[in-house]
């Protein structure tokens, strides 16, 4: 499929963060560009796996500004200005976070909940009323306006927390392991919302990890390894960007799963073990 | 029938009512047989705790009772305000030692602290008040920051990427969502009070209520009276707990302690 890359939207350099004494990323640099296909809005999906205790987590909570790198910086693109290839740092707020839990306020309804996330917005009470009545419609969610999170199924809530952050945040949204021990049922419903994000605008970015890797070769265009360099014959303690797969390069984007994405998740299992 | 005494197995709510209701059952059986039994009614029977029962309503057990739970709804209105704004500071780095000391001061006896407060205090009534609010505050204090610690993590930085600052973290997180811990908090710790108000209301004779009763027939050795009163403080105890449940669950329709 032709596409053509724009403008930066997402810029990690020399990111670094440690707790305390302890180092659990560093130096990760990475750079994705806007994807711009004719005819069709496509926005971006990256995923990032890696192997348990290799620092995804930490990574998310940086990218989303829960926590402050120790160096480096992220750089998202600031869309309130006129300049295309405006970039800003990445501060709470900036860039959506779904949890593997799906955490939603307990003591909202799913209503309350989308008027929370819109209440910074500068838009008329009418107007957020619409584009809440749209998300409800648009994500089977209008039944269910009125329940609580506990009223929820597993299904209802991971939407329900998607569009929240949807809401609040830009084009932005980090995703930390959002297939975890889920039945097939919810995995295509999760998969189904990473195509309405993405095709909804061009600047849109869904970051997400997995422990399947053949969900990631699916869904992303482009993945990143995080695991521990070996330098100098030594394995490290802290986690890095080991392997780079474009897959739109590859031309494995966005078409049917076959026998070379089955070749490229052989390749990235192995990368995986290796770090 | 084997089932009954089968480690973790499920039982129906018939078979329960059963199970209950023969425990009950025996439960009188036993303290029929054992009055009778006793020459000396050393423990009343059932017809002597009836029999106090009757002459307590008829010198107004009713207003006494009334003037119990009264004085309990004052004390924990009042320790709760305190201990919320006590824990809810908690997060506060500057104000984490205060909410710490109140929490710790649970271990710290009230027999020397009613002499100043009697200094301060004209009121007996008041001073009622003040010790239960001294008392509970530290209990509900402890309990409370518990219950802030024990919020996870992915609630606060939930909050976070919906642009909250963190005031807002502390009100949408702590204080608005877990208005419902409030009450099964309170819930709790209400046993510790209403152990507290023989002690307390004998404090102050005038004021009359449940433990200045008991404390009364103690005196005289009123048996029958006793067991009945404390019959009554249990069945209170009981009622003011099933309110509290029920509050929760009707006011907070998402609670599910």
């Amino acid at each position: 499929m032709n596409y053509s890359l724009h403008n930066t939207v997402l810029f990690v350099e020399n990111l670094s963060v440690a707790y305390d004494d302890r180092v659990v990323i560093k130096n990760i640099n990475f750079e994705e560009k806007n994807v711009v296909i004719d005819g069709r809005t496509t926005g971006q999906t990256i995923a990032i796996v890696g192997r348990s205790g290799r620092g995804k987590s930490t990574l998310f909570k940086a990218l989303t500004g829960l926590v402050q790198p120790t160096a480096g910086s992220v750089l998202i693109a600031d869309t309130t200005r006129s300049d295309i290839n405006a970039a800003k740092a990445v501060k709470e707020g900036d860039v959506g976070f779904v949890d593997q839990k799906y955490t939603l306020f307990r003591n909202k309804t799913i209503s309350q909940t989308f008027e929370f996330a819109l209440r910074h917005k500068n838009m008329s009470k009418a107007e957020k009323n619409d584009l809440i009545k749209t998300y409800l419609d648009s994500w089977g969610l209008e039944k269910f306006k009125d329940q609580y999170p506990c009223e929820l199924s597993g299904g209802q809530r991971q939407r329900t927390a998607i569009i929240e952050q949807i809401l609040s945040s830009g084009h932005y949204m980090v995703l930390d392991e959002p297939f975890s021990g889920l039945d097939v049922g919810n995995i295509e419903s999760v998969k189904k919302s990473f195509r309405l994000i993405t095709t909804q605008h061009d600047l849109n970015t869904v970051i997400f990890s997995t422990h399947d890797i053949e969900l990631a070769v699916e869904l992303a265009d482009s993945i990143y390894v995080i695991g521990y360099p070996t330098l100098n014959g030594n394995i490290a303690d802290y986690g890095t960007i080991v392997k780079h797969i474009d897959l739109k390069k590859m031309g494995l984007a966005w078409s049917e799963f076959d026998s070379q994405h089955l070749q490229l998740v052989k390749e990235i299992k192995e990368a995986m073990l290796q770090s | 029938m084997k089932k009954f005494f089968t480690p973790f197995e499920k039982l129906s709510t018939a078979q329960l009512a059963v199970i209950n209701g023969s425990w009950v059952a025996a439960l009188f059986l036993f303290w029929y047989i054992f009055g009778m039994a006793s020459d000396t009614h050393l423990f009343p029977t059932l017809g002597q705790v009836w029999e106090g029962f009757l002459g307590l309503y008829n010198e107004g057990l009713v207003v006494h009772v009334f003037s119990s739970v009264w004085l309990c709804l004052r004390a924990i209105f009042i320790s709760i305000f305190i201990s919320l704004f006590i824990s809810y500071l908690s997060p506060i780095p500057l104000l984490q030692f205060v909410s710490k000391t109140v929490s710790k001061l649970r271990y710290l006896p009230l027999t020397g602290i009613t002499f100043y407060l009697a200094m301060m205090i004209n009121s007996g009534r008041t001073m009622q008040i003040w010790v239960l609010v001294i008392f509970m505050s530290t209990y509900l204090t402890t309990s409370l920051i518990g219950m802030i610690k024990d919020i996870p993590q992915e609630e606060f930085d939930h909050a976070r990427t919906l642009k909250c600052n963190r005031w807002e973290v502390l009100l949408q997180v702590v204080i608005l969502g877990r208005v419902d811990y409030v009450l099964e908090i309170i819930r709790q710790n209400l046993a510790i009070v209403w152990m507290m108000l023989v002690t307390v209301e004998s404090i102050l004779v005038a004021s009359g209520g449940l433990g200045f009763l008991i404390k009364n027939s103690d005196k005289f050795m009123n048996h029958g009276r006793i067991v009945a009163l404390q019959l009554v403080i249990l069945a209170c105890g009981l009622l003011i707990d099933f309110a509290l449940v029920k509050t929760r669950t009707v006011l907070f329709r998402y609670s599910k302690i």
